[in-house]
């Protein structure tokens, strides 16, 4: 969890990601930073997001973000 | 019959009365059906088998993609705690590759049925001017009339297949409710672009008549029309003027005549989807939103968040998420790691998925080069803006500029927008050569001139009241919306407040409203 919120810090410093709950719904991370988002953990965790995982069910909020990572690498 | 026609309506009350039967109550999406192979009968007859076509695949596809996920499911559930991980690792790669069969299938035909009749004669005479250079051998243009609405239906039914092949949507089963789900008459025309999973409980699901319904479906309704009426179609024949004879106006008239383009698209545009939205409503049925005040936006990015807003996430949820995940992009990504900084580097994926996202939507308008060029030139924008962010912080840091500073804001706003309308030359001209021509004029001949013949030519003085009353309204009303819902402000407004605006409304419509042969024009997006 450490990794991915200095993961989440970089990317969008001015965001209190351990209480936003509403990422993708509420517009705050938009498809630029999905996308190097999903560039970072894809390195950093040795995982696959693919274009099934995108749904904002899995990305609204750090627990999400982590909770897809954790079966993503439970799958590997 | 455009929606907004006289046809339209009275076509539109016998729905709704029929709709409304209480016997006819589980079958109101029969009836919805019905109304909507009608409607699109009364648009011609000669293009029905496409409509038909997409319907087919998209049912049968997303069925059979909707077997394979149950198929899956069960097999997970019967072996669990059995099975090693490798062995369902393979079987879930064995499913998802006859997936992938079956949504390439379906995208292929009804890509393919929209490429034939769209976008054959733009390859064709592109081809002959290619070949006539060396040959007198010429192909000839096929006669096809372009369905109503194709552009539209096509990307929401391979929007619905999609989310069955990721599992997000369980796959219909009745063949007749996915044809009620591709061609529901409301939206058909010109969107906007539905998601199954939210559209289709409510076209299948029943629905009570609520008087809240009626009275803000016709509320709705009465606003598309005064801004179709009072302010696009007022506005459509100045326009054109500017356009058409080019050659007789300055670069300052001509800048102009993209500002009034822009604002016109909007008018026509919103309009559409406010008659649109107000009719489905009134039958319980709410559509997807395309607009949030476009004009308020502060970048072309964000505008691109608010204008057209079903087709731009149509584009980013299946195409450029798609794009920037796939192996070519993953590939540059790497590359771009040996060779470039890493912070632009990290970026590489975004930008070539969005490089191919923004010819996509330019050509996805229309087959013509001037889209393509209006697709690629905001593509470009929003990837130099992109990219050079970093260094427009460090210049906002040095010039002391707060981002919550109003004039900013303004700024921002107003830049955003004549570049926007800028853009719309690409559009507004009649061929790509005109389009570029005019570009080039104002640029070169650009000088700022007092004369009402250079702000509004052609235009008859009272038509111009007309016009400013209409911009007004929708200025405040837009102002308005951006701090609170517009009909929940109204709703607690007094009854004498809320119907003598109602009335100022409808005499404006009919006062100072332009009306063609029917009740009023046809949409300029319905063409795409």
């Amino acid at each position: 969890m450490e990794k991915l919120m200095k993961i989440l810090k970089e990317l969008r410093p001015e965001i209190d990601f351990e209480k936003e709950t509403n990422l993708i719904d509420g517009g705050i991370l938009d498809s630029f930073d999905m996308v190097s988002l999903i560039g970072e953990l894809n390195e950093s965790f040795g995982i696959e997001i693919s274009f099934d995982d995108m749904e904002p069910e899995n990305f609204n909020s750090a627990g999400q973000i982590y909770q897809m990572i954790l079966r993503l690498l439970n799958e590997d | 019959m455009t929606i907004n026609s006289m046809s339209f309506l009275v076509f539109f009350l016998g729905i709704a009365i029929v709709y409304y039967l209480p016997f006819l109550k589980k079958y109101q999406w029969a009836v919805l059906l019905v109304a909507s192979y009608l409607f699109y009968f009364f648009a011609g007859t000669d293009n029905f088998i496409y409509i038909l076509v997409t319907t087919m695949t998209t049912h049968f596809s997303a069925r059979m993609i909707g077997r394979k996920n149950k198929q899956q499911e069960e097999w997970l559930r019967e072996g669990k705690g059995r099975r090693t991980k490798e062995e369902t690792a393979g079987y879930k790669a064995r499913i998802k590759s006859e997936k992938n069969r079956i949504v390439f299938f379906d995208i292929a035909v009804n890509i393919g049925l929209l490429i034939f009749v769209k976008y054959s004669n733009f390859f064709i005479f592109n081809i002959n001017r290619i070949v006539t250079l060396e040959s007198n051998i010429e192909l000839k243009a096929l006669n096809i009339l372009i369905p109503l609405g194709i552009s539209y239906y096509t990307l929401q039914s391979i929007g619905y297949v999609l989310d069955v092949w990721k599992g997000k949507t369980q796959a219909e089963e009745n063949l007749l409710k996915t044809a009620l789900f591709v061609s529901y008459f409301p939206q058909i025309t010109q969107g906007p672009i539905g998601r199954f999973a939210k559209l289709a409980p409510q076209l299948f699901g029943v629905h009570r008549f609520s008087w809240q319904n009626l009275s803000f479906g016709c509320q709705r309704i009465l606003w598309g029309f005064f801004k179709k009426a009072v302010i696009a179609d007022r506005m459509n024949s100045f326009v054109d003027e500017i356009f058409l004879h080019y050659e007789q106006h300055s670069g300052f008239t001509l800048f102009l005549g993209c500002i009034y383009f822009s604002i016109q698209a909007y008018a026509d545009f919103s309009a559409y989807m406010d008659i649109a939205s107000g009719y489905s409503q009134i039958l319980g049925i709410g559509l997807e939103e395309n607009f949030k005040r476009p004009f308020f936006s502060q970048s072309l990015a964000e505008y691109w968040r608010r204008w057209h807003i079903t087709l731009s996430s149509w584009f980013r949820d299946y195409l450029f998420y798609p794009l920037s995940l796939s192996a070519p992009a993953v590939k540059l990504s790497r590359i771009g790691r040996k060779y470039l900084p890493a912070r632009i580097a990290k970026l590489v994926p975004s930008v070539y998925a969005m490089f191919l996202v923004w010819f996509a939507t330019g050509f996805w308008h229309d087959a013509s080069w001037r889209y393509i060029l209006w697709g690629i030139a905001n593509g470009v924008i929003m990837i130099s803006s992109m990219c050079l962010s970093e260094q427009f912080q460090i210049w906002k840091e040095k010039l002391h500029i707060r981002e919550e500073n109003k004039f900013w804001q303004f700024f921002r706003r107003l830049r955003t927008f004549l570049l926007i309308s800028l853009l719309k030359v690409f559009p507004a001209a009649s061929s790509t050569g005109n389009s570029l021509r005019i570009l080039k004029k104002i640029v070169t001949d650009f000088r700022i001139e007092l004369s009402y013949q250079a702000w509004f030519p052609g235009l008859i003085k009272n038509y111009l009241a007309y016009i400013l009353f209409g911009l007004i309204l929708f200025l405040m009303v837009g102002i308005k919306q951006e701090k609170e819902p517009f009909r929940e402000y109204m709703e607690k407004k007094p009854f004498a407040f809320r119907w003598c605006l109602y009335v100022i409304i409808l005499c404006a419509i009919l006062s100072f409203g332009m009306f063609g042969t029917g009740l009023s024009g046809g949409f300029e997006y319905a063409q795409y």
